[in-house]
C-alpha cells in the first residue's frame, strides 16, 4: 500500500515529473553538441568524422566489390572499372579502403572507450583515495606511463600473435589508460576539495555517490576529451602494428593495406596509391578527432567561448 | 583644466553568443589634478570596468561604445599601444584587486623593479636600486625585500609591493581597484592607511574602487556612488555621508554601523535589545537538546616540507555551546576560526583534546559514523558560488539530505524540500526548486545553502563567514534569516566570522580567537563596547569608521 500522507496534500505538491532526468540528460547534450559544434574547428572534424562513420556503416552498399575478390589484373592503374586500380594481388583497392574503415572505425572506438572507462575508473578511485593504496596506484601507472608505448605494444602484440581484432583493442587499451587516469586524478584532487563536494558529505551522502555524482558529472569534458585523445591513439595504433604485420595480415584494414603495398614493393611498381590512399585516411581520422578535441576544451573552459578574447 | 574629463562614457560587454550588456551607461565626470576621489558600487555595478576603461586596460569583450576619456586634454582612446606604453610612464598607473598575485613568482622583487626602469629608461642603472629601495620606503617597506621572492611576502607585503611597482613610473593618475578586498581586515587597515598617507605627501591624483563605502569614505576627498552602470551620485565626501542625496546612497550607508554603540540597527535588521528573552515558543522540532562541548583541543599541521616547524592552528581551546544559544567565534584570517569549525563538524580530527556532542565523541569519530553526527550538526559555507553544485538543481540539493536523513522520500521528501524553500524565503517555491545555481544571485544561493544545512532538521548550525562573499544590501537579508531560524527553531548557532558588526546581530556570547588562542569572551554586547584584551580593541579599530573622521576632523575635515 502506498503511505498516502495522513493530511490532505496541498494542491502545490505535484508528484517531481519522472522524466526530468531524461529530459535534462538530453538537454545537457544537445547543449554541450552546440558548444562544441560552435568551433570552428571543431565542426570540420565532427563533419570528416560523421563522414568516415557513414562510409565504415554503409561499405557493402558503396563498394563495387567485395574487398577480398582477388580475380582481377594485378597492378593495374586507376580506371572506369576500379577508380583507384587494383593490389599486387588482384584485389579492387577503393573497396579496400571503403572497408578498411570499419577496422578503424570499429577499433578507435572500441579501444578509445574502453582505455577512457580504465582512466575513469582509476582515476576517480584514485584521486578520491587518500591511504597507501593511493600510493600503489601511483606507482603502477607510473610503470605504465615511463614504459615506451610503441615497444610495448610491438612485444604484447607479438606474444598474441593472430589473435585478430581483439588483441589489437587489449594492447591499446594496455597501453593507452595510463595518461588519462592521471590527468583526471588531478582534476578529482581538485573537484574533492571543493565545497560543494565537502556539503555532500554533511547532506549525508555516501562515497560512492560522492563520487559518481557529484565529481563525475563535473569532469564531462575532460572524460570526452580523454576518448577522443584515446581514440586518436587507437586509430594509430592499430595501423602501425597492422603495418608491422602484427595484426591479422587477413583482415582489411588501412593498416595491413599499408602492410601488403610495402611487401609488394608498390613504390616501385608506380602504384603510388596503395600507400597514399589508406595514409591519407589514417591521418585524416587522427586530425578528425584532434579537431573535435579544440571543441571539447571549450565544454569545460567557458574563457575558450568568448572567441575573441585570443 | 581637470586632469582627466570623461564625457558621456559607455562601455558594452559584447560576449559571443550572449545578449551585450551595458557595463557603464553615459558617465560624464571630470577630477582634478591631485583629487582623491572614490568609486563605490556593490558588485556588477561597472565600477572595475569603469576603472579598466580609465587606464585603457578594457579588453574584449568590453568595448567603449561611446564618449571620449581626455587624459590631460588627449583622448585616451585614440592612442595607439606605443603612444600607450609611453604614456605609462608619468601618465596613468593602476593597482588591482589582485595585485599581489599579479608579480611574478619566479623573479625577485628587485627584478620586477629593474623591468620597468629598463623598459622606460628614465633611471640611470647606477641608480636603479637605490631608486627602488626609495620606492620600497614610500610603502613601508625596507630594501630587504628586494632580493626575496613574491612567495616569499605576505599578501600585504605583495600588495605594498604592487603600488610601489605602480608608482615607480610616477603616475599622475592613480587607480586603486579594491586594492584590499582580498587582504584580512587588520592588514587591510593597514595598506589602506599607507594609501592614504602616500597620496597626501605625493599629491597624485587617485581614484579608490571599492565595494565599502566606509573604507571609501573614510580616505577619499569625494566619492561617486553607481548602481547598474550609472552614476547616480557625484558629492564631496562630507556631505555624502551627512546628507545622501539618492536613496540608493542612503541604502548602503544604512548597513554601516559601529558594533560599540549601545544599540546596533541595521535596515532589515532590528536593534539587538528584544532578544535577551530566550528563544521560547517557536516549533520547537528541532529544538537543541544537546551541548557541544570542547576542551584543551589543539590541532597541529605539519610544516610543509620536511624540517619545517609545525604549525598550530588552534591550541588549547575550551568553550561550551549550550543548546539554543548563538555564539560568535571572531579573528582575523589565520586566527584558527575555520580549523575550529572542521573539527567540530568531524570533517577534521583534533590533535590533543576532545571533542563532543551529547554522547557522541566527535574527535574520535570514524569516517563512517559522520553520518550521525551530521543528522544533528550542519553547515552554512562560506562561498555560496562554491557549496552547489552547478550541475544539480536546488531540488536535488535540498533532497538528498532529507532523504539520507529524514527517511522521507518521493512525494513527501519534495513536500519538506518546498517547506524547506519557503522557510528560506525562496518564493515561488516551485519555481526557485527547478532552477540551476547559476540562475540564482548570491544571496538566493546562500539561502539555498541555509535550507540545505535545515533540511536534515539539525540541532546545531556551524556558520562559516556566511556573508562575506554577500553584497552589503544582501547582508541583512541572510543574517536575519539566521537570526530568526534560531528564534524558531531553537536551534544553537556557531557564527564564525571576521566582521564584529554581524556578529553583534546574530549573536548572544562572543569568543575572539588569536593565533589560535581564546583571548577574551563574554557576552557579544559587552565585549565589544568593553573590550578588556588589547587584540579585541585592535579588531575593533580595524574598522572603517567614517564617522570618526568627521566628528574628529571637525569643519576641516576634508581639506586634508
Amino acid at each position: 500500500m502506498t503511505s498516502l500522507p495522513a493530511n490532505p496534500p496541498s494542491p502545490t505538491v505535484p508528484a517531481a515529473p519522472v522524466r526530468t532526468g531524461a529530459l535534462r540528460a538530453l538537454q545537457v547534450f544537445g547543449r554541450s553538441f552546440g558548444t562544441v559544434w560552435s568551433n570552428g574547428k571543431a565542426r570540420v572534424g565532427l563533419v570528416i568524422l560523421a563522414v568516415f562513420v557513414l562510409v565504415a556503416i554503409f561499405a557493402p552498399v558503396l563498394a563495387p566489390y567485395s574487398p577480398h575478390a582477388n580475380d582481377f589484373t594485378p597492378d593495374a592503374g586507376g580506371s572506369s572499372a576500379h577508380l583507384l586500380g587494383t593490389t599486387g594481388a588482384g584485389e579492387d583497392v577503393l573497396s579496400q579502403l571503403l572497408y578498411g574503415a570499419r577496422v578503424s572505425i570499429v577499433v578507435g572506438f572500441v579501444a578509445g572507450g574502453l582505455s577512457t572507462l580504465v582512466a575513469v575508473a582509476v582515476g576517480l578511485s584514485w584521486g578520491y583515495l587518500r591511504n597507501w593504496l593511493g600510493e600503489v596506484v601511483n606507482f603502477v601507472v607510473n610503470l605504465f606511463l615511463v614504459v615506451p608505448g610503441l615497444p610495448l605494444m610491438i612485444i604484447i602484440a607479438a606474444y598474441l600473435q593472430n589473435g585478430g581484432l581483439p588483441v589489437i583493442v587489449l594492447v591499446v587499451v594496455i597501453t593507452g589508460w595510463a595518461w588519462g587516469a592521471r590527468v583526471l586524478r588531478a582534476q578529482t584532487q581538485s573537484l574533492r576539495s571543493r565545497d560543494f563536494v565537502t556539503a555532500a558529505l554533511f547532506s549525508g551522502e555516501s562515497a560512492s555517490r560522492v563520487v559518481f555524482r557529484e565529481i563525475l558529472p563535473n569532469m564531462t569534458s575532460m572524460i570526452a576529451g580523454s576518448f577522443f585523445g584515446a581514440a586518436t591513439a587507437a586509430v594509430l595504433a592499430e595501423s602501425g602494428l597492422s603495418f608491422l604485420g602484427l595484426g591479422d595480415p587477413f583482415t582489411v584494414s588501412w593498416g595491413s593495406m599499408l602492410y601488403w603495398a610495402q611487401n609488394s614493393n608498390a613504390l616501385l611498381t608506380g602504384q603510388w596509391v596503395l600507400l597514399f590512399a589508406p595514409g591519407l585516411c589514417v591521418a585524416l581520422l587522427a586530425t578528425a578527432m584532434t579537431l573535435v578535441n579544440f571543441g571539447v576544451d571549450g565544454l569545460s573552459n567557458p574563457r575558450l567561448r568568448e572567441g575573441n578574447g585570443r | 583644466m581637470s586632469l582627466l574629463d570623461v564625457k558621456n562614457l559607455s562601455v558594452v560587454y559584447e560576449p559571443r553568443g550572449a545578449e551585450p550588456t551595458m557595463a557603464v551607461k553615459d558617465a560624464s565626470f571630470r577630477i582634478e589634478e591631485g583629487e582623491f576621489v572614490g568609486l563605490v558600487g556593490e558588485s556588477g555595478s561597472g565600477k572595475s570596468t569603469l576603472g579598466f576603461a580609465l587606464t585603457r586596460l578594457a579588453k574584449p569583450p568590453a568595448r567603449i561604445a561611446g564618449g571620449r576619456i581626455l587624459f590631460d586634454g588627449t583622448d585616451v582612446a585614440a592612442l595607439d599601444s606605443e603612444q600607450l606604453r609611453r604614456q605609462r610612464h608619468g601618465g596613468f598607473a593602476m593597482v588591482l584587486q589582485s595585485g599581489m598575485n599579479a608579480l611574478n613568482p619566479v623573479r625577485t622583487v628587485g627584478h620586477h623593479f629593474a623591468d620597468i626602469f629598463a623598459a622606460h629608461g628614465h633611471v640611470p642603472r647606477q641608480r636603479r636600486r637605490s631608486r627602488a629601495v626609495e620606492l620600497l620606503e614610500k610603502v613601508e617597506l625596507t630594501g630587504a625585500v628586494l632580493d626575496r621572492y613574491p612567495g616569499e611576502l605576505s599578501g600585504g607585503m605583495r600588495q605594498r609591493v604592487s603600488i610601489a611597482l605602480a608608482l615607480s613610473l610616477e603616475p599622475r593618475l592613480m587607480v586603486f581597484d579594491e586594492p584590499t578586498t582580498a587582504l584580512d581586515v587588520m592588514v587591510q587597515h593597514a595598506v589602506m592607511r599607507t594609501i592614504r598617507e602616500l597620496q597626501e605627501r605625493e599629491g597624485f591624483t587617485a581614484v579608490l574602487i571599492s565595494h565599502d563605502l566606509g573604507v571609501v569614505l573614510e580616505s577619499t576627498a569625494r566619492v561617486m556612488v553607481m548602481k547598474d552602470g550609472v552614476i547616480v551620485e557625484d558629492a564631496p565626501s562630507r556631505e555624502i555621508f551627512e546628507r545622501p542625496q539618492h536613496a540608493y546612497t542612503r541604502t548602503l550607508l544604512g548597513h554601516y554601523a559601529d558594533p560599540r554603540a549601545e544599540v546596533v540597527e541595521l535596515p532589515g535588521l532590528p536593534a539587538d535589545g528584544r532578544r535577551t528573552a530566550p528563544a521560547g515558543g517557536g516549533r520547537g522540532r528541532a529544538a537543541a537538546q544537546a551541548a557541544i562541548v570542547v576542551e584543551d583541543v589543539s590541532r597541529v599541521y605539519p610544516g610543509r616540507r620536511r624540517g619545517d616547524t609545525p604549525v598550530a592552528a588552534v591550541r588549547e581551546v575550551s568553550f561550551r555551546l549550550e543548546p539554543g544559544q548563538s555564539m560568535a567565534l571572531v579573528g582575523q584570517s589565520g586566527s584558527g576560526k575555520s580549523t575550529l569549525a572542521k573539527l567540530i563538524t568531524g570533517v577534521e580530527q583534533p590533535s590533543s583534546g576532545t571533542i563532543s556532542f551529547g554522547d557522541l565523541r566527535v574527535d574520535r569519530l570514524r569516517r563512517r559514523k559522520l553520518h550521525k553526527l551530521h543528522a544533528d550538526v550542519q553547515m552554512v559555507f562560506q562561498d555560496p558560488y562554491a557549496a552547489l553544485n552547478p550541475l544539480h538543481t536546488v531540488e536535488y540539493a535540498l533532497t538528498r539530505p532529507v532523504v539520507n536523513f529524514t527517511g522521507r522520500s518521493g512525494a513527501d521528501a519534495r513536500r519538506r524540500v518546498l517547506e524547506l524553500l519557503e522557510i528560506v524565503g525562496l518564493t515561488p517555491v516551485e519555481q526557485f526548486a527547478a532552477r540551476l545555481p547559476h540562475e540564482l544571485s548570491g544571496g538566493q544561493r546562500q539561502r539555498v545553502v541555509i535550507a540545505r544545512a535545515l533540511a536534515a532538521d539539525p540541532q546545531v548550525l556551524i556558520a562559516d563567514e556566511p556573508v562575506s562573499m554577500l553584497d552589503v544590501s544582501l547582508r541583512a537579508g541572510v543574517l536575519a534569516l539566521l537570526r530568526d531560524l534560531r528564534e524558531d527553531f531553537g536551534v544553537s548557532l556557531l557564527y564564525i566570522t571576521h566582521d564584529l558588526l554581524s556578529a553583534r546581530m546574530v549573536t548572544d556570547r562572543i569568543m575572539v580567537l588569536h593565533e589560535g588562542r581564546v583571548v577574551e569572551s563574554g557576552p557579544t554586547a559587552q565585549v565589544l563596547r568593553f573590550p578588556e584584551h588589547d587584540y579585541t580593541t585592535r579588531l575593533l579599530d580595524s574598522l572603517p569608521q567614517p564617522a570618526r573622521r568627521f566628528a574628529a576632523a571637525g569643519s576641516d575635515g576634508d581639506a586634508a
